[in-house]
């Protein structure tokens, strides 16, 4: 097993080389007129660590509770492992989660919500009682074991929470929003802890996030999730540079999207008219002229001067807001057409003269870097 | 017809805040002791509005008037209690100016009655009675058999009687004084004894039909009596009447009847007094020489089914009440019928205990 | 003094003077009587001290107190309290627990019905709810009625005046005491506790006995003890629904101060009852300080 390759580096998704291991078909979750979650189908292989992504409402938590059995579906099928898990109680599925809130148990101590797992199980005591000790030196809690939960800092808890979710050894682990409680420097440090104990465990992980960001970080896949329905599902890098719409390119980092139709859709030329004017894609087929769709552009993909710019697109506009991040800076740029754009630049080790508030300057990106977006 | 008009505590605040001189008056009776008009008559009359408290027990009136500014003007306590609390000086003398009535009462009951209170100094007669027994004539002849005659204190204190007829219930009065001197009377002993050896033998006969008896309480079977909820009941000759009145108006086919046991019984009178504390001494006299009218006593009788110590009245008084035995008893019982006795306050300590123990069977 | 200065210490006077007037007073009176000797007079028992030939005579007697001690009536009454009040406390927790946990886990307009429905009894004087209860369950009443009517009895049941009638009449009334405190806590019972311990194996029963009992106990706790407080010293129920034999300590106490005139003696029936009830009214106070803890 040691030698098996992680998920990562097998990609099953690719060639469809593996059965998935958990399959999701066609699931609809309705709340009276309301559809949580609309009809969705997803295949997770094994070992991954995959994101369900979204904003607040979009239905990712309730996909999860389907998972884990809380959730009852409306209609579709889910399987774990070749097992339908329909009317499977949630106490009986090969699943295990970590709640947002962790929900410790408040009355009993470290060692006992860990274990609790166990015990339910019908694990002999003192098994357990070992297994309890082993899982706690692996999230560093050593020494915790008698603590009540409310005496423990959010680090802290949020360990026990991941320990009590692991030590029954779960096929499928589900996490929702794991490091939502936590400062941003802790939650850096345990997005690292967390891949480090999925891939030693060899366990498959969903998460929940709405933390774009966290996403990118952790995951094998992401599938991004928009009013009940899945948009897109890809690795972090193909979502990131090939967003498939508008909605994904705007949730997934920063972004400048201009409204446009089709002017020339030939082989050899795109471009599209916008407010701001005429923009140059790379050609895709399928298009037609004055068909209307969007241009995403990254911030990092553009350029700033104060002079012109050698470019397959250039635009000029005036800084409005200048705001230092250390390594870079973020422009915001006022376009004559009205739309502001977010621009960001490395900054040099002595830039003495940086560009700044009030100033004309010009802005540039290649064809490339013109994503075009249908939806 | 219980009058319930207002609780003590409204009687208490409304005596406290008006004047003495205000034409109102409160009288705390015995509950079902009066009859439906009587108040409204004497409202009529005087002009006196009358607020109208009950109480179903001695010891409760003498709590009440021990403990001081009860705020009552005419209270009815039996003559054996009467007796201790004018020597506690509970009550004032009657200004026997303001009692013209006093000429229609009758000179040997009130002869009679002046055992307990000199000279009548404090007290009228309201009405008198027996305590003995009431019961239901159906469930006695379907346990006791047909021919069974109802007509000893053996009826309850013969645990073999006694235990045939615990299923339908047996109800005792709750007042120490009068059961335990019946239960004395019974084993043969002095039911006017004051020795503690008697009052023991009594309380542990009682002990003996103990399991038999469903309650002690001195008001509720009256009711009980009359829907058939318990058949036997030692009580007051009015409120077993009382019952009877009840059952035939409700036509249930419950009959309830009245005997003054073989053995003898106790006579007792409920006399009418005022407090030395009064608010309202004169429409206290007022009242009480309201009730010794002929005609007002006679209507009260006729309701209640007591007796009453007013001889004037007499020619007023249904035939059906004047002839009944259990009332009016026959010179033959009359001669069985003991007086109530007055203990000193030890005798009254060992009495409630033994009472107390009884009750609780403890 | 400013103004928040003499605020703050009015706001720290009404609940002492409020204790002082209501408390501490009538319980000096009467702990002063306990310490007299009956007598038949107005007031009936004699004064703490008296002017005897010019000299004051202190009249301070525990023989009330030792009474107590000879005459096993009154321990058998504080016993038989006790165990009324310990059984029906425990009927009421059986019957009001799931009560208050259906409340809890129902959703929201129906909730706010069925708490009313718990409160809605208060609108009818208890007196009046009591004598009720005197209607269903008498030999003739309503209940016998209909099981004889159903022929599931021959004969009528016989529970008016019986301990029977006393532990309804008692689980009855003090039904809303303890479901609003055990409401209280259980609504705020996170439901994802519940979750997490399914999603770790266990089942619903299993769930509940672990989680859910264990973090209501503060709720069930102060529920018990709103319920068991007051039925010690009950005497309203046991007088109507109860028999002769129904032997609690405030009926005791209304036999002796009523009954007997024996105010010395009730006062210390009453002192004693006071100290008594001290024990519980402290497991409260630490069971909610814990609570206040979690």
């Amino acid at each position: 097993m040691a030698e098996e390759l992680s998920a990562c580096e097998r990609r099953p998704w690719v060639e469809a080389t593996e059965t998935p291991f958990v399959r999701i078909k066609g699931i609809t979750k309705m709340f009276g007129d309301l559809a949580a979650v609309d009809d969705v189908s997803l295949d997770i292989y094994r070992g991954e660590l995959f994101c369900l992504l979204g904003g607040s409402g979009c239905g990712k938590s309730t996909l999860l509770r389907m998972l884990a059995g809380f959730e009852t579906p409306t209609a579709g099928t889910i399987e774990i492992d070749g097992q339908d898990m329909a009317g499977v109680a949630a106490n009986l599925r090969p699943t295990n989660m970590m709640f947002q809130s962790y929900a410790l148990f408040p009355h009993m101590s470290v060692e006992k919500n860990v274990a609790y797992g166990l015990l339910r199980e019908g694990v002999p005591k003192p098994e357990a009682m070992q297994r309890t000790a082993d899982m706690l030196s692996m999230v560093k809690l050593d020494g915790f074991a008698n603590r009540k939960p409310h005496q423990l800092s959010g680090g802290q808890q949020q360990r026990v929470a991941l320990a009590r979710s692991l030590i029954k050894q779960p096929k499928l682990l589900l996490l929702d929003e794991p490091l939502g409680a936590l400062d941003k420097k802790l939650r850096e440090e345990t997005q690292f802890e967390l891949i480090r104990i999925q891939e030693d465990l060899g366990v498959t992980f969903i998460v929940v996030t709405h933390d774009q960001e966290e996403a990118m970080t952790l995951s094998t896949r992401i599938g991004v999730m928009d009013a009940g329905k899945i948009v897109q599902v890809g690795e972090p890098r193909e979502i990131y540079e090939t967003p498939n719409s508008k909605y994904v390119a705007d949730f997934i980092g920063s972004v400048n999207i201009f409204d446009g139709e089709v002017d020339v859709a030939a082989p050899d030329l795109m471009r599209v008219n916008t407010a701001e004017g005429a923009i140059v894609c790379e050609p895709m087929a399928g298009l037609t002229a004055k068909q209307k769709l969007h241009i995403a552009v990254r911030p990092e993909r553009m350029q700033l001067s104060r002079t012109p710019i050698e470019a397959a697109n250039t635009m000029r506009g005036m800084v409005m807001e200048v705001a230092y991040m250390g390594n870079l800076s973020v422009y915001r740029v006022q376009l004559p057409g009205g739309q502001c754009l977010k621009v960001t630049a490395a900054n040099g080790l002595h830039d003495e003269n940086p560009i700044t508030w009030d100033e004309e300057v010009h802005i540039g990106w290649s064809a490339a870097a013109s994503t075009v977006l249908v939806k | 017809m219980k009058y319930r008009l207002t609780t003590a505590l409204i009687a208490l605040a409304a005596a406290g805040a008006v004047q003495a001189q205000d034409n109102v008056l409160h009288v705390y009776n015995w509950s079902d002791y009066i009859a439906e008009d009587t108040l409204e008559k004497f409202t009529a009359e005087t002009g006196i509005e009358v607020t109208y408290d009950v109480y179903d027990s001695n010891e409760v009136l003498e709590a009440k008037m021990l403990a001081g500014s009860s705020g009552y003007d005419v209270v009815v306590p039996t003559s054996d209690f009467l007796q201790r609390q004018i020597a506690a000086g509970v009550y004032g003398t009657l200004d026997k100016s303001k009692l013209p009535n006093l000429a229609n009462m009758d000179a040997d009951l009130m002869a009679g009655a002046s055992a307990y209170d000199a000279g009548n100094e404090h007290a009228v007669i309201y009405m008198w009675g027996t305590t003995g027994i009431g019961y239901n004539v159906a469930a006695i002849a379907e346990r006791l058999g047909d021919d069974f005659e109802v007509d000893s204190w053996s009826l309850i204190f013969d645990p073999e009687i006694s235990a045939k007829l615990a299923d339908c219930g047996i109800s005792l009065l709750d007042a120490p004084t009068e059961i335990l001197p019946a239960a004395m009377n019974y084993l043969g002993l002095d039911p006017n004894s004051s020795a503690k050896a008697d009052f023991e033998a009594g309380a542990a006969l009682l002990e003996t039909v103990r399991p038999n008896i469903r309650y002690f309480h001195s008001s509720q079977y009256i009711s009980d009596l009359a829907n058939g909820d318990t058949c036997v009941a030692v009580g007051w000759s009015g409120d077993v009447f009382q019952a009877q009145a009840r059952a035939d108006e409700a036509d249930n086919g419950v009959e309830v009847a009245y005997v003054i046991p073989k053995e003898g019984a106790l006579q007792w009178f409920d006399m009418l007094a005022i407090p030395a504390d009064a608010p309202h001494p004169d429409a206290a006299h007022a009242f009480i020489n309201f009730i010794m009218d002929a005609q007002i006593t006679a209507d009260i009788t006729n309701y209640v089914w007591y007796a009453n110590g007013n001889a004037a009245s007499m020619s007023l008084v249904d035939e059906e009440i004047t002839s009944d035995p259990g009332i009016f008893p026959t010179e033959a019982a009359k001669a069985g019928l003991w007086a109530s006795t007055v203990y000193s306050a030890r005798t009254d300590r060992v009495i409630s205990r033994l009472w107390t123990r009884v009750k609780t069977g403890q | 003094m400013s103004n928040s200065k003499l605020a703050r210490r009015f706001v720290i006077a009404v609940p002492n003077i409020w204790l002082i007037l209501f408390f501490m007073i009538p319980f000096l009176v009467v702990l002063k009587i306990s310490l007299a000797e009956p007598r038949i007079a107005i007031p009936p028992y004699s004064p703490l001290w008296e002017w005897v030939n010019g000299e004051i005579k202190f009249n301070i007697n525990f023989e009330n107190y030792a009474y107590m001690w000879e005459d096993t009536l009154y321990i058998n009454a504080y016993l038989s309290s006790i165990k009324i009040a310990a059984i029906s406390t425990l009927l009421t927790l059986l019957i009001g627990y799931p009560m208050a946990h259906y409340i809890a886990r129902s959703p929201e307009p129906k909730r706010s019905i069925l708490l009313l429905l718990v409160i809605l009894p208060f609108w009818t004087s208890f007196l009046l709810r009591v004598y009720a209860w005197i209607g269903i369950l008498k030999t003739k009443g309503i209940l016998n009625a209909v099981l004889l009517w159903a022929g599931i009895i021959d004969e009528p049941l016989i529970i008016m005046q019986t301990d029977i009638a006393v532990y309804i009449g008692i689980v009855y009334t003090y039904l809303p005491f303890l479901i609003l405190p055990l409401y209280a806590n259980l609504v705020k019972l996170d439901d994802t506790l519940l979750e997490a311990s399914r999603d770790l194996g266990a089942s619903r029963i299993s769930s509940f006995f672990r989680i859910t009992l264990p973090l209501s106990m503060p709720g069930i706790i102060a529920g018990c003890m709103l319920v068991f407080i007051p039925v010690l010293g009950e005497y309203v129920i046991p007088a109507l629904l109860g028999g002769p034999d129904t032997l609690m300590i405030g009926k005791v106490l209304w036999t002796e101060y009523f009954g007997n005139r024996d105010w010395p003696v009730a006062s210390a029936v009453a002192i004693v009852m006071l100290i008594i009830m001290l024990i519980p009214i402290m497991v409260l106070r630490r069971a909610q300080s814990k609570g206040a803890e979690i």
